[in-house]
This record gives structure tokens, C-alpha cells and sequence, in this order.
């Protein structure tokens, strides 16, 4: 983990840096990282550990590498846009007054370049460090279901589990509260602190009482999953022109269409050519490894088949964890920006359990839920721990960042109740809302993999039909699945590409242009 | 009768340096028809207390009356004026301006001419399907004043409401305050200014009231006799001025922010 960690500050702080200075660089650079971080990372993992582990036969090392390749891959992308974004937004007076001084190379990086970035690389590695234990655990989870397990807490636990072990289960658990607890009051804390003074936005304080300021970790969570998510709107705006252009072309009307059927024109263009793309994608595939591998057995060939309705079925569940997410996070924001005792109390313990990797937990929720539980319900649940936090903590800084002086107006205008909620909270975090929606899809997309198959091996099994399953499936069937991963894979990524186009990329421009301060 | 008594008002805040008092003893009182403005150094409370008047916050010690009833909750009979609008990014001009007749509960037909007039009074018409951000500074703060006066405040309290403006467009907009004020046809009947700047709260005020530095009480309240429109080169105007200036810099114990047991 921390060679991966390592690897990702030394990786974003070049290529960042790169992306940042060089206009060519940024075109190519940037585009791409956006791709790659907006699709899930786990899908990669199995390709990760094969190539490796035949690079490297015999030995851990393989799978060690890929292991330290995964945590990399859902490191490094919020770190970069960290760097990216913070060097694009450095003032002009800032760089200037530097050339006028002649600064340049190390020294300009050490005294100008590196002090503008700390902030938010700090903040955004700790966001990073969460994800990786969130996919340590996930990882070592995923390979102890493949021949080639990795030692550590993620398969301890697994095993455990898997044993009925209850009371080296536990242990697991409590060493890596620990572990998390310790890191974060000793290393992340002094560091934001640390970093607290390069930060150069510093709002002059208000006449008289003292307003409790956004927390640390909201601040965190906020600026990390905003620069994801400007990343990804790029990423797919950049990505999805050519295909708007390509849309131009095909459907050019005649007269002058309304707005809103241009957009219906616009929209049923774009839907048509991804769903386009997608199906010649996966003939490809099947034409490949057809041609290239021995020919796809009939029984992984039936699974493909599956893909279309496992991807739906995997989306109505995303959606319906979605629902129950917002329903959970909205009042409990809402509660804990409001009330001082929530927030001195509650949200400290919020903190902990939100950076605890929540796939350290669902062998137990299978163990013990499933009973009860039908298995959709539990995958659900799976599902939950996956993006309810994303969403917590955006709409927490959206509830504490609605200006003061507007909460104030409606009082004074005699504004309460539903009117209120309806005429100001509700517009004031619509950015919040969209923004912590992208981030929960996104983690909800990632927890799939892990949330829809699960092989204990005590026999027990949760298993729904879901594109998350087909891809495990796949993997688990070693060389002969690999189709079946491949255009599970392919579909999950065009899915996810089609719903930030259609779904919040639009509902992302109304929330940065119509619902903004200013 | 007065319009609004402020007897033997506290105010204090809880912080992690024990207790901070904001403001001790304040009275004062506003009349019909009266234009009074409070100035003070900063962090004397002055904005905190136009709060308190309005019953968007308690006081610690004292009551506040309007008409002689004790203020318990939001008074719906002033109207507050912001030093940065408050205008919602997401609402239009027309919807802004509606925000506060929505509040009283008043029907979609009635809110609409209603609407309609003041905006046409402060001067905004064409701007209505416009949002804010669109607007200049002076122009959002139009939208600000026509969104108070809608409501027809007996009292229009106006929180450093020239500011966040140039001084050209200040200039301009406190010349229309004052003649809303002065018109019988059109609320509010009286001003509760808040200002930090002196010659502004001498221009516009029949009454100064000074405040002292934090815990602010009140020093003084200087009528102003000058006819107006004033001139602000006239040797009386800078007398005042000059009184009103050393008050604030001499008046009061130095005991700015200092922590009570608490």
C-alpha cells in the first residue's frame, strides 16, 4: 500500500505537472486519465493479475505487483486532477511575479509549483488512502476467490470468514480500525493542518459570532470528489463530442427545431450510436477470440448472451441503492450541519466508519444477513456501504456551504418548512446533490464486482444474476472466461460512459451554471 | 408611539474562550416616520442588533417592542435590506422580488401586480426574467430593495446596504431611498440604517446613534438638523462629522473581545 501510495504522489506530481505545462501534453493527457478513471478499476484487475502473474511465474510477486497496480490505479487519478487542477487555477499574479523574478526549474518547482499543489494533494491523498483500503481489502477478497491468494488483511479476513472463524474475524476487524484510526490522527490530520497554510483562498472573518467552519474531513471529501468529477465531465465531454458531431451529421433537420426536441433528437442520436459502438465492440471481441483462441465454449457463449439483461438488472440495482442512499443521507446531512451536538458527536464517529473499507464487511453481511435477506437484498446492501458516503459528505458541505446571508433572507422574509426546503435548500445544494451523485455511481459501479458474487467457502454463496456477477464468473472460469470478462467488461464501461452523458452530464451543466454563487 | 423600543438589550455568544458579549445596555427607539442610523466601529454589533430588532436572533438580556408588542419571532413588518443582496442565484428577478409575498402566503394572482409595481418603482422593468448574475452590483441591490418593499414594511432595516457598491452607483441608490422614504404613498414609514461609513449615516439620517467598540453600548445619538438634499462640503455637515468621528475613536472602554467568565 505504501508503494503504491508512493507511486501514485510520484506519478501524479509528474504527469500533473506535465498535463499542466504542456499544452500539447494536455490535450492527449488529460482526455485519457479521464477514461481510465471512469471506468471501474476493478474490471482491470484480473487482466492485471494474469499478465503479471505469467510474467512472474511461481512466485507472489505477480500478484503482489497487481496488487500494488490496483491500489495505484484508484489512487492516482483524484491525486492527479489534485495537482492538474490546482496548477491551472494557480493566480496569474502568482506566476507572474515569479518570472519577474526569474524563477525557474527546481526552484520554481519547490518555492511556486509544489506549495500550490500541497493542499489539495494532501487532501485529495487521503481521500485516495481511503480508496485504497476500500481495494486492498476488495482485491485480496477477489484473488482469494482465484488459485493465486495474496496474504494479507483483506484475505486474512476473507479466510476467517469463509472458516466461520467469528473470533479471528473480529480481530482482523479491530487491527484494521486501528491501523485506519492511528494513521488518521497521526499522519492525515497534521498533514491537512500543515497544509492548511498553503492555502491561498483565505475569506476575511464576519463581524461578531463565530460560524463553525466546513470540518476538515467534509473539505476533504468535497474538494476530492469535485475534481473526480470534473474529471469525469470532461473526460466524457471530450470523449463524446466526436460522437455529438457524428450525431450532427446523421440527424440534420431541415427547419429549425425546438430546443427540447432538439435535445430529444440529440439524445435518441446518442443513445443509438452507443448502443452502436457497444454492440460492434462486443462482436469484435467474440470475433477475436474466436479467430485468435480457441473457439468460445457454448456454455460461456449462453453467459455472454446474459450480458445485456445482467447489465439492467445490475443498473435497477445501483438505482435502488441509489434511492435508499438519498433517502438516508439527505435528512442525516441535514441533521448533522444543523445541530451542534450531531456535529461535535456524531460525525467523528461518521469519519471513522466511512473510512473503513466497507469490503472488509461483507463476508459477515453474508454470513449473517443472507438468512434473512433475499439475495438481491444483501447486494443491495453491499451496494450501500459503496456509495453512501460519497453522498453523505457532499450534501454535508452542500447544507454548510449554503450562504449564510440567503438562509438569513428567507428567515427574515418568514420562509420555513416545506416552501423552504423546496425554494432554497433544495436549489442551494443541487450542485452538491449532482456532485455526490456522480461520486456514489461512481463507487457504486466498483462495489458490483465484489456485491453480486460472493464464493464462501463454507458453501455458502451469494450469487445474482448482474453484470458484476458475469464478470467474476468470467474470471473465475480462468481462460476460458475471458471472453465473457472482456464483453461484460466492454458493457459495463459503455454503461457507465451512456449514464454520465445522458444523466448527469446535463444535470451537471444546469448545477454549475443556473444554481452557482457568485 | 414609538415604532420600535430596544430596552436594556444584551447580547452575548458562547465560544471556546468562554463568553464573548457583543453588546450591553443597548436602548434606543425608532418613531413613525423616523430614518436612524447606527454607526460604530467594527464588530460593535451593530448588524447583530438590526437581527435582534428584527427577531431573527434573541437577545441575551432586555426586550425589543413593535408597537409595543415584545418581539418573539420574525417581525413580518420590517424588512431586511443585505450588504450582499442575498438575491437566489436560481430565481429570476420577478422571483426574487416575489420571495417574500410567497412567504405570506399570498395567491400566484395577487403576488403578480404586486410584484409588477415595485419593480417598476425601483426601476428594474425589463430586467424581470433576468437572474442576478447577470445583473451589476447596483442593479442586484435594486432587486434586493424592491424584494423588501414589496412585502410594504412598516420599518425597512438596511444592513451596510451601499457596501459591496461603487461609490457612484451608492451615491445614486441612496438618493432613492431617501425619496421612498419620504413618499407617503410608498412604505416603508421608517429606516433602520446599519453603516460603517459616517458621512453616508450623516447624509441620509434624521438621528445618529453611535456605538461604542465591542461590548457596544450606545455613546451617543446625534441629531442631524441639516435641511435636506445635504451638502456634504457645507461646513455644518463637516462639523458633525468630525463629532460623530471622535466619538467613535475616543468613546468606549478598550476592551475589544475581551473574555468574560463564562
Amino acid at each position: 500500500m505504501v508503494a503504491a501510495y508512493a507511486l501514485s504522489l510520484a506519478f501524479s506530481l509528474a504527469y500533473g505537472y506535465y498535463a499542466a505545462t504542456h499544452r500539447g501534453g494536455e490535450r492527449v493527457m488529460i482526455p485519457v486519465l479521464d477514461i481510465l478513471q471512469s471506468v471501474p478499476i476493478l474490471g482491470f484487475f484480473p487482466f492485471a493479475v494474469a499478465v503479471l502473474a505469467a510474467a512472474t511465474p511461481g512466485s507472489f510477486l505477480g500478484p503482489n505487483f497487481a496488487s500494488v497496480f490496483l491500489i495505484f490505479t484508484s489512487m492516482a487519478w483524484n491525486m492527479v486532477f489534485g495537482v492538474y487542477e490546482s496548477l491551472k487555477t494557480l493566480p496569474g499574479d502568482l506566476k507572474e511575479a515569479a518570472d519577474t523574478f526569474g524563477l525557474r526549474g527546481y526552484l520554481l518547482f519547490r518555492r511556486v509549483l509544489f506549495p500550490a499543489t500541497v493542499s489539495r494533494l494532501v487532501y485529495n491523498s487521503v481521500l485516495s488512502w481511503t480508496a485504497g483500503w476500500f481495494f486492498l481489502v476488495e482485491a485480496e477478497i477477489f484473488s482469494t476467490n482465484t488459485s493465486s491468494a495474496l496474504p494479507g488483511i483483506g484475505s486474512y479476513l476473507s479466510f476467517a470468514a469463509n472458516a466461520g472463524n467469528l473470533n479471528e474475524f473480529l480481530a482482523g476487524i479491530i487491527v484494521l480500525v486501528v491501523v485506519i484510526a492511528l494513521l488518521d490522527f497521526a499522519v492525515w490530520r497534521p498533514l491537512g493542518r500543515w497544509a492548511e497554510r498553503f492555502r491561498y483562498d483565505q475569506s476575511p472573518s464576519g463581524e461578531g459570532g463565530e460560524l463553525p467552519g466546513a470540518t476538515y474531513a467534509t473539505g476533504r471529501f468535497r474538494r476530492a470528489t469535485s475534481f473526480v468529477t470534473r474529471g469525469v465531465r470532461t473526460g466524457v465531454s471530450r470523449l463524446s463530442t466526436p460522437l455529438v458531431q457524428l450525431a450532427a451529421i446523421t440527424v440534420r433537420p431541415g427547419r429549425h427545431p425546438s430546443p427540447r426536441r432538439r435535445s430529444a433528437v440529440y439524445y435518441l442520436a446518442l443513445g443509438t450510436i452507443l448502443v452502436l459502438v457497444w454492440l460492434l465492440l462486443i462482436a469484435l471481441t467474440v470475433a477475436i477470440f474466436d479467430v485468435f483462441t480457441s473457439p468460445i465454449s457454448p456454455a460461456v457463449r449462453q453467459q455472454i448472451s446474459l450480458v445485456p439483461i445482467a447489465m439492467g438488472a445490475s443498473i435497477l440495482r445501483v438505482a435502488a441503492a441509489y434511492a435508499i442512499c438519498l433517502a438516508i443521507a439527505l435528512p442525516l446531512a441535514m441533521k448533522v450541519a444543523r445541530s451542534t451536538l450531531a456535529n461535535r458527536v456524531g460525525l467523528p464517529i461518521i469519519e471513522v466508519v466511512a473510512s473503513f473499507p466497507a469490503t472488509a464487511l461483507f463476508p459477515v453481511i453474508i454470513f449473517v444477513l443472507v438468512p434473512y435477506l433475499t439475495p438481491d437484498g444483501a447486494a443491495v446492501l453491499m451496494l450501500l456501504t459503496g456509495m453512501m458516503w460519497y453522498l453523505f459528505f457532499n450534501l454535508l458541505s452542500g447544507v454548510r456551504s449554503l450562504p449564510p446571508d440567503l438562509v438569513e433572507a428567507a428567515h427574515s422574509f418568514g420562509l420555513d418548512g416545506r416552501r423552504f426546503f423546496r425554494r432554497v435548500l433544495l436549489p442551494g445544494i443541487f450542485p452538491a446533490l449532482i456532485t455526490g451523485s456522480i461520486t456514489a455511481f461512481g463507487g457504486g459501479w466498483n462495489t458490483l464486482i465484489v456485491a453480486e458474487y460472493l464464493n464462501l467457502r463454507s458453501g455458502q454463496q451469494l450469487s445474482v444474476l448482474g453484470i458484476g456477477e458475469l464478470i467474476d464468473i468470467g474470471n473465475g472460469l480462468g481462460p476460458r472466461g475471458d471472453a465473457l470478462m472482456v464483453t461484460a467488461l466492454l458493457t459495463l464501461v459503455v454503461t457507465v460512459v451512456a449514464i454520465n452523458e445522458v444523466i448527469w452530464k446535463p444535470l451537471y451543466r444546469r448545477a454549475v451554471t443556473q444554481y452557482r454563487y457568485d | 408611539m414609538a415604532l420600535i423600543r430596544v430596552e436594556h438589550v444584551d447580547k452575548s455568544f458562547a465560544s471556546r474562550h468562554g463568553t464573548i458579549a457583543i453588546m450591553q445596555d443597548i436602548n434606543l427607539s425608532v418613531k413613525d416616520s423616523d430614518f436612524v442610523a447606527l454607526v460604530g466601529p467594527s464588530g460593535c454589533g451593530k448588524s447583530t442588533l438590526l437581527r435582534l430588532i428584527q427577531g431573527l436572533d434573541r437577545p441575551t438580556g432586555g426586550r425589543i417592542y413593535f408597537r409595543d408588542q415584545p418581539i418573539d419571532r420574525v417581525c413580518r413588518q420590517m424588512a431586511m435590506v443585505f450588504q450582499n443582496f442575498a438575491l437566489y442565484p436560481w430565481l429570476t428577478v420577478s422571483q426574487n422580488v416575489a420571495f417574500g409575498l410567497e412567504a405570506l402566503g399570498w395567491s400566484a394572482e395577487r403576488i403578480a401586480p404586486q410584484v409588477e409595481r415595485y419593480i417598476s418603482v425601483i426601476g428594474l422593468d425589463g430586467f424581470q426574467e433576468a437572474y442576478p448574475r447577470e445583473l451589476s452590483g447596483g442593479m442586484r441591490q435594486r432587486v434586493g430593495l424592491a424584494r423588501a418593499l414589496a412585502v410594504e414594511p412598516a420599518v425597512l432595516l438596511m444592513d451596510e446596504p451601499f457596501s459591496a457598491l461603487d461609490p457612484l452607483t451608492a451615491e445614486s441608490l441612496r438618493d432613492e431611498v431617501l425619496q421612498l422614504w419620504r413618499d407617503p404613498q410608498l412604505p416603508p414609514e421608517a429606516v433602520l440604517l446599519v453603516s460603517h461609513n459616517i458621512e453616508e449615516a450623516i447624509e441620509l439620517a434624521d438621528r445618529v446613534i453611535v456605538l461604542s467598540r465591542r461590548p457596544g453600548h450606545v455613546l451617543a445619538e446625534v441629531p442631524v438638523d441639516l435641511p435636506r438634499p445635504r451638502d456634504r462640503k457645507s461646513s455644518a455637515f463637516y462639523d458633525l462629522t468630525d463629532r460623530v468621528y471622535s466619538l467613535i475613536t475616543q468613546g468606549g472602554p478598550a476592551s475589544e473581545g475581551a473574555p468574560r467568565a463564562g
